[in-house]
């Protein structure tokens, strides 16, 4: 009995699959339709499975290029050239606000380590670049960094040394780098690579909460999708399978050879879906969104999902199919649905929101520090909110398009069209829907915690722009002087620090102490007048015994020696009498800065050598570049010198990633839906060519239906937003009370989530226009 | 070829249209009076559809001229046939063409709605010609609802609707039994000859040209006139 039915299913499928190959042009045009579009959400779906990949991939060569570390010689100072050392200096860059990675690099040895992906060491004044910054630097946009990488390239960095295919490296041949080691810009090691030792860092239970609600969020929209591509051209399929009624098959026959066609069209989805995936990964390698960048080979789906998608797709379009199909009767003579369709009805229909609340209801309050969060509830509860919207949908367009009277012609034609079928403007809009209602709710959730992954820097950027360190003090005054004179640079503050004892050997207690001229020193405290030679003090308030050291008179030491160690230079400096007390001013450019402040001429000689300085850049705004000016400038006076630009805030590394995570799943998921978007729209047109061509024909105005497009995808769009609106709030305050944060509205990004969503369909409607105009010519009547 | 009659409403000479390698129209002439039935006749493929196009200024011919109520149809551009076809033309077609979402009132008030007049005004007068087609029952009822035969008539209701100078009918009775078929073009010709507007009349059934004042035969895109034996 059993494998009765299996057979009979079978053989209905297996006709079904028939007919999609052997229908003819009508026949194939469906399948390929629907293949397009199945094969859209396959490929990014066969993209996601590739995402464990591609961060294991960058993670280890990440890894294998770490110069930090463990691959330092044992005191790295004092350490001595091997065979199998390397000088390796730090010159990492930042261009237009993409970061460069640059080392200098010096063997020092035959057996000295080469860095992976460089097969040759550079030569001095010889560099290898990776492609991406190949590609830059013979661009014109490449012209300022050109300055600044002065070095002939003789060669690339491979795939081995990169971590994607838009990452930005070089690796320059280096000179009298062991004359500046000092273990943090200039280092010596002997191989390159991560400690293997190193502790893997715990994710914050709200961040992994985060992660889990973006893979639900972004991969809703596809599985929506798919389930609308597989009912393309469902009117004229049914319309056939109303001819096979008349020869006999009964109407559960029917239902099933309707899924033997979606399941042929959804494996022939698999085949396109795979080649999109093909292609696009190959495509990959030579984009960047948001800062990412992959290798094609990074691309490769896990075996494990892909079978998954492999299987789950075919099924799905089977199901879906069977269950749009409920409604439908097909009778011998036609299809019932023709006639007035049934109402929808609600009460089910609610049942799957209700569920989803209720699934993350015993989650509220849980917050970051009362435990982890039940991943599969999370989950669950997410994916019924969401997927409620496409049950909803469906039932809010016929209640609201039921009430709507009849306006101008195109009004009336679109309203008709509507009320006659809402359910296929419904499944146009439902993924649009609820991709906005995902976005809405974790917009909501990075809004609520951004403060808690957000620190402010406490830095005053109107002040300062770049901070610039240098790696030996030598002439801080000067290079601070040959800064301000860099084009983009509107005022400098060269400042050098270091300490003083209070003896020769062996010393006790130290002070600290900054060296500037007068206006910058003007950058630290309040300082009413102040001449080249004259000496401060402000006062530390978190160690008031210093103040014992910093007395006029008193006698302190540079650079002191240790008993059993290098002496020092042992440089003493009686404290002048006129040495003044000052304020630390609250914005201090560099705050903790509490102890000497001296001006250059008030230093005894040869005490510079142990300082360390750093000048602040205030830059002119009126100057394209001038971060990029300053830096060429920095770099020209010395490639060791390290800047940073200045930000107000600092993001938590992970939440940052999350985030950009989310925008490239977001645009893939965006172009996803707007190229089904047109596919169905295109779809929609075709099937009613005829009749389009008829009422040209009879001379309706091209605006008048082109309005009435607009109009029918305006209005569900319209309702779909509105319930995405709510179900996006919803979803995102019940997500803010999980992780114990007070519920607020960005309503800024709400809307322009809200309107990034209705861009998406006025685009495709836009875009939909040319093939609608070129169907609307009367040429279409044609029938021979 | 024969100059065309006086006082014609619509004259074609020398028409010739191709699609790509298909040379459907090649030298074709018509001519038709107001108030005047005229059947263009053939085989499937002679050319007889596009001459009803070409004529209708549906598709521009590719040589050849054609003159409505003495003026050359090539002078106008889209929109000014686009305004013809609303106020002077009626369409039927094989298959009715109806608006499937619309009721079959609004599809045959579609016409008027075009030229701008108020929904209820032209519900009224759709209303009307209606019920001269014995349709006006059907009035709220969908085209999906309705017969074959039912939704032919309430087609023609929507060509009428504007008191067009010429009908344009493309095999009317083509999809339908001979019962219906026959009712149609009764009430069709009938409607037509109370308004004085012509009829260009694509069929290739005798049956139905039995209708008309006079038929012209197409064949290999020329047309001639046709003898007819009474």
């Amino acid at each position: 009995m059993r494998s009765a039915v299996v057979g009979q299913w079978y053989r209905d499928l297996a006709m079904g699959v028939r007919f999609t190959f052997t229908g003819g042009r009508e026949g194939w045009v469906r399948a390929v339709l629907t293949a397009f579009g199945v094969g859209l959400g396959v490929a990014l779906l066969l993209l996601t499975t590739a995402v464990p990949n591609v961060l294991s991939a960058r993670d280890a060569r990440e890894e294998a290029r770490q110069d930090r570390g463990i691959g330092y010689l044992e005191n790295n100072t004092t350490s001595k050239p091997t065979d199998r050392s390397l000088l390796i200096a730090d010159t990492d860059t930042e261009y237009r606000y993409q970061e460069i990675r640059g080392r200098l690099l010096e063997p020092e040895g035959a057996d000295a380590p080469l860095p992976p992906g460089v097969a040759k060491f550079p030569a001095p004044g010889e560099m290898v670049v990776s492609p991406a910054l190949s590609e830059l630097l013979r661009s014109d946009a490449g012209k300022l960094l050109r300055e600044r990488l002065p070095y002939k390239t003789v060669g690339t960095v491979g795939q081995a040394g990169l971590i994607g295919s838009g990452d930005l490296t070089y690796y320059a041949g280096g000179k009298g780098l062991a004359e500046r080691l000092d273990g943090s810009v200039v280092a010596r090691i002997d191989r390159f690579g991560a400690s293997t030792d190193q502790p893997e860092e715990e994710v914050d239970p709200i961040l992994l909460l985060l992660t889990v609600v973006v893979f639900v969020v972004l991969l809703m929209p596809v599985a929506v999708f798919i389930a609308t591509a597989v009912r393309f051209g469902g009117e004229r399929r049914d319309r056939r399978l109303a001819a096979l009624r008349l020869v006999g098959s009964d109407s559960r026959m029917t239902r099933r050879i309707a899924a033997g066609e979606a399941l042929a069209g959804s494996v022939l989805g698999l085949l396109f879906g795979t080649g999109f995936f093909l292609i696009g990964r190959e495509v990959a390698g030579s984009v960047e969104v948001f800062g990412v960048s992959v290798f094609p080979s990074d691309l490769n789906p896990s075996p494990g999902l892909a079978l998954l998608v492999a299987l789950a797709v075919p099924a799905a379009a089977v199901l879906v199919t069977l269950f749009a199909l409920r409604g439908v009767v097909i009778e011998p003579l036609g299809v019932v649905r023709t006639a007035k369709p049934a109402r929808r009805r609600l009460w089910w229909r609610l049942l799957l929101p209700l569920g989803g609340l209720a699934l993350l209801y015993p989650m509220l309050g849980q917050g970051s520090e009362n435990g982890e969060f039940n991943e599969y509830l999370v989950i669950g509860g997410v994916v019924l909110l969401l997927f409620g919207i496409t049950a909803l949908l469906p039932w809010v367009v016929e209640a609201f398009v039921a009430r709507l009277g009849s306006g101008a012609v195109s009004w009336q034609l679109a309203v008709r069209r509507l009320q006659l079928s809402s359910g296929s403007a419904a499944r146009m809009v439902n993924g649009i829907a609820v991709a906005v209602a995902g976005a809405i709710a974790l917009q909501m959730l990075f809004a609520g915690i951004e403060s808690r992954f957000t620190a402010s820097t406490g830095k005053d950027t109107s002040r300062a722009r770049l901070e610039l360190a240098l790696p030996q003090d030598g002439s801080m005054i000067a290079v601070g002087e040959k800064l301000s004179r860099a084009k983009g640079a509107a005022a400098t503050a060269a400042l050098s620090t270091t300490e003083v004892s209070d003896a020769a050997k062996d010393p006790e207690r130290w002070l600290g102490v900054t060296v500037g001229d007068c206006a910058a020193l003007r950058e630290l405290a309040r300082i009413p007048s102040c001449h080249d030679g004259d000496v401060f003090v402000a006062p530390d308030r978190a160690d008031p015994t210093s103040a014992n050291l910093a007395t006029a008179g008193r006698t302190v030491y540079f650079d002191p020696s240790w008993s059993g160690e290098e002496a020092g230079a042992e440089i003493a400096w009686k404290l002048p009498a006129g040495m003044r007390k000052v304020t630390e001013r609250p914005d201090s450019l560099r705050p903790g800065s509490a102890g000497l402040m001296v001006t250059p001429g008030a230093l005894p000689a040869k005490t510079e050598s142990d300082f360390s300085s750093t000048v602040f850049v205030r830059t002119d705004p009126a100057v394209p570049d001038a971060l990029d000016e300053v830096r060429n400038a920095a770099v020209a006076i010395d490639p060791l010198i390290r800047t940073w630009e200045w930000e107000t805030t600092q993001q938590a590394e992970q939440f940052t990633d999350i985030r950009t995570g989310l925008m490239v799943g977001a645009t893939a998921v965006l172009v996803l839906i707007g190229a089904s978007l047109l596919v169905s729209q295109l779809e929609q047109l075709r099937e009613r060519r005829k009749l389009l061509s008829a009422l040209v024909a009879f001379g309706t105005r091209r605006r008048t239906l082109g309005l009435s497009v607009l109009w029918q995808t305006a209005i569900p769009i319209a309702l779909g937003l509105v319930l995405a609106l709510a179900v996006g709030l919803t979803l995102g305050a019940v997500l803010l009370k999980m992780t114990n944060v007070e519920v607020g509205v960005d309503w800024a990004s709400v809307l322009s989530m809200t309107g990034i969503g209705a861009g998406v369909v006025v685009l495709v409607t836009a875009l939909s226009m040319p093939p609608l105009l070129r169907m609307m010519r009367p040429e279409g009547l044609r029938t021979e | 070829m024969t100059p065309p009659p006086a006082g014609s409403l619509l004259v074609a000479t020398d028409l010739r249209k191709a699609y790509g390698p298909t040379t459907a129209l090649d030298g074709a002439g018509f001519s038709i009076h107001p108030g005047e039935v005229v059947a263009v006749m053939g085989p499937s493929g002679s050319g007889k559809s596009t001459l009803l196009h070409c004529l209708a200024g549906i598709v521009p011919p590719d040589s050849g001229s054609i003159t409505y109520n003495g003026r050359e149809m090539a002078t106008m551009n889209d929109a000014q046939r686009s305004a013809l076809r609303r106020s002077d033309f009626g369409f039927v077609f094989q298959f009715g063409q109806l608006v499937p979402e619309l009721t079959c009132v609004e599809n045959v008030a579609l016409p008027l709605r075009l030229n701008g007049t108020s929904r209820k005004e032209a519900e009224r007068t759709a209303l009307s010609w209606m019920a001269r087609l014995e349709v006006d029952d059907l009035a709220r009822k969908r085209p999906g609802e309705v017969s074959g035969g039912q939704g032919q008539r309430v087609a023609v209701s929507r060509a009428l609707v504007t008191g067009p100078r010429v009908l344009f009918a493309d095999e009317p009775t083509g999809a339908l039994d001979s019962l219906n078929g026959e009712r149609v073009m009764e009430l069709l010709t009938e409607a037509a000859r109370s308004t004085n507007a012509a009829v260009v009349l694509v069929t290739h059934e005798a049956r139905v040209a039995a209708y008309s004042d006079r038929e012209i035969v197409v064949r290999d895109g020329k047309s001639r006139d046709m003898e007819r034996v009474i």
